[in-house]
C-alpha cells in the first residue's frame, strides 16, 4: 500500500481499468476531484495495485474505508480475499445503488471474506408549506469555536463504521460554508442540523439533539426552520440507518419516504452495528 | 417508447429538466441518481449502457444523455 500522490493518478488508474474491463467494469468509487485532492493533501488516501483490481483506502480514525475498481467480479472476489488475508486493519466499504443492483456485488464480497454490517436507505421529500410554527427557540449558525463540541456529539451518537462521521477539519469546513444550524441552550449545542445544498436539492448529513435536551421539541423546530430557509429547494434528501427506527419514524412524520436507493455496509470483522 | 425528458420527469417530477443545461450543478441529479437513470434507460431503450459510460459528463443535460443513447446503439 502506498500513498496516492495526485488526483490525476486516481483518475488515470480508474480509466485504465475501465478501458480493460469494458462492460464487466465494477466499482464502488465515484470520486469527485476536490474531495480527492483534500484527502491526498492530508495523506488520507492510499492505493494498492492488484492485477485486475485496484484498491483505494481512505484512513478515517482507526479504520479504513475501502474503494475498489475492478475489471470484473471474479477478479474482485479473488483479489479481495488475498487483500483481507494480509490486512490487520478494520476495513469497511459501502455499496450504493438500487437494492437489486448491489446484491450480486455484495454476495461476491461476502464470499471473499467481508461480513454484512448494516444498511442505510435514502429518503426524499418534496417541499410542503414550510412555516415556522409554535415556540421559536433561538436558531443560530454556528462558528468554528463550536466545531469540537459538534464533533463530540457526532462521535457519541453515530457509528463510524456505518455513518461516515466527518473529521474535525470537515466540520470546520461545513461551518465556514454555513451548512450547520443549531439551537444553543446554556452556551451548549442542544441540537443541530448539518446539511449540504446543491442547486434545487438539499441533503441532511446529520440531524441530532443532545441527550439532555431531548423531548423538548428542539429537533422538530430545527427541522422546520431548515425547510423554511430553503424556499428554492425542490427536493430534500438524507441517508438513514435502517436500524435507527426512531429516526425513520421521525423523518416519515416530516414527509420523507424511501426513494429506492440503498447502501449496504460491509466490514472485514465479525462485529455487528 | 418514452423520450428522455419523459423518463427524467418520471424519476424526478419536481424538476423542470427542459429548462436546465446542467442537471448536476443545478442539483437535479447526483451520482447516485445516475445509476438509477441508467437502469431505466436500459429497460426503456432495450440497450445496455456500459459501466465505463456512467460519468457525470454524460448526464449534464438532455442533449448529452441522447448522445450517450446513440453511442449505446439507439438509433436517432
Amino acid at each position: 500500500m502506498k500513498p496516492v500522490q495526485s488526483a490525476d493518478e486516481v483518475f488515470g488508474i480508474i480509466q485504465e481499468i475501465k478501458t480493460r474491463a469494458g462492460a464487466n467494469f465494477s466499482t464502488n468509487f465515484f470520486p469527485v476531484r476536490p474531495k480527492i485532492e483534500s484527502w491526498i493533501a492530508r495523506k488520507e488516501l492510499q492505493v494498492e495495485l492488484g492485477q485486475k483490481v485496484v484498491f483505494f483506502f481512505r484512513k478515517d480514525r482507526n479504520l479504513l474505508h475501502l474503494f475498489f475498481v475492478a475489471e470484473n467480479l471474479q477478479a474482485l472476489e479473488v483479489e479481495t480475499k488475498a487483500l483481507l488475508a494480509l490486512s490487520g486493519s478494520t476495513i469497511t466499504l459501502d455499496l450504493v445503488g438500487p437494492a437489486n443492483t448491489i446484491a450480486l456485488t455484495a454476495e461476491v464480497l461476502v464470499n471473499s471474506g467481508f461480513h454484512r454490517y448494516g444498511s442505510l436507505i435514502r429518503l426524499a421529500r418534496s417541499p410542503g408549506k414550510e412555516t415556522v410554527t409554535g415556540e421559536s427557540p433561538e436558531i443560530v449558525t454556528v462558528n468554528r469555536g463550536d466545531a469540537a463540541e459538534i464533533l463530540g456529539l457526532l462521535e457519541d451518537f453515530f457509528d463510524p463504521c456505518a455513518d461516515q462521521i466527518p473529521l474535525l477539519y470537515e466540520v470546520e469546513s461545513a461551518i465556514d460554508a454555513r451548512q450547520i444550524i443549531a439551537i444553543k441552550r446554556k452556551e451548549k449545542i442542544a441540537a443541530f442540523i448539518h446539511f449540504e445544498t446543491q442547486g434545487a436539492t438539499s441533503a441532511i448529513r446529520y440531524w441530532m439533539v443532545a441527550k439532555e435536551f431531548r423531548d423538548q421539541g428542539l429537533g422538530g423546530a430545527l427541522l422546520r426552520h431548515y425547510f423554511a430557509i430553503h424556499p428554492a429547494v425542490r427536493r430534500f434528501t438524507l441517508w438513514v440507518n435502517t436500524a435507527n427506527e426512531n429516526a425513520l419514524r421521525k423523518y416519515e412524520r416530516f414527509g420523507y419516504a424511501p426513494d429506492g436507493l440503498a447502501d449496504q455496509v460491509l466490514i472485514n470483522q465479525k462485529i455487528t452495528a | 417508447m418514452k423520450s428522455v425528458l419523459e423518463i427524467l420527469k418520471e424519476i424526478r417530477p419536481e424538476f423542470d429538466f427542459a429548462a436546465s443545461q446542467d442537471f448536476i450543478g443545478d442539483g437535479m441529479l447526483d451520482s447516485f441518481d445516475m445509476v438509477t437513470l441508467v437502469s431505466t434507460l436500459d429497460k426503456n431503450f432495450n440497450i445496455s449502457i456500459q459501466g465505463t459510460d456512467i460519468v457525470p459528463e454524460h448526464f449534464q443535460n438532455v442533449g448529452t444523455i441522447e448522445a450517450l443513447l446513440r453511442k449505446s446503439g439507439v438509433e436517432a
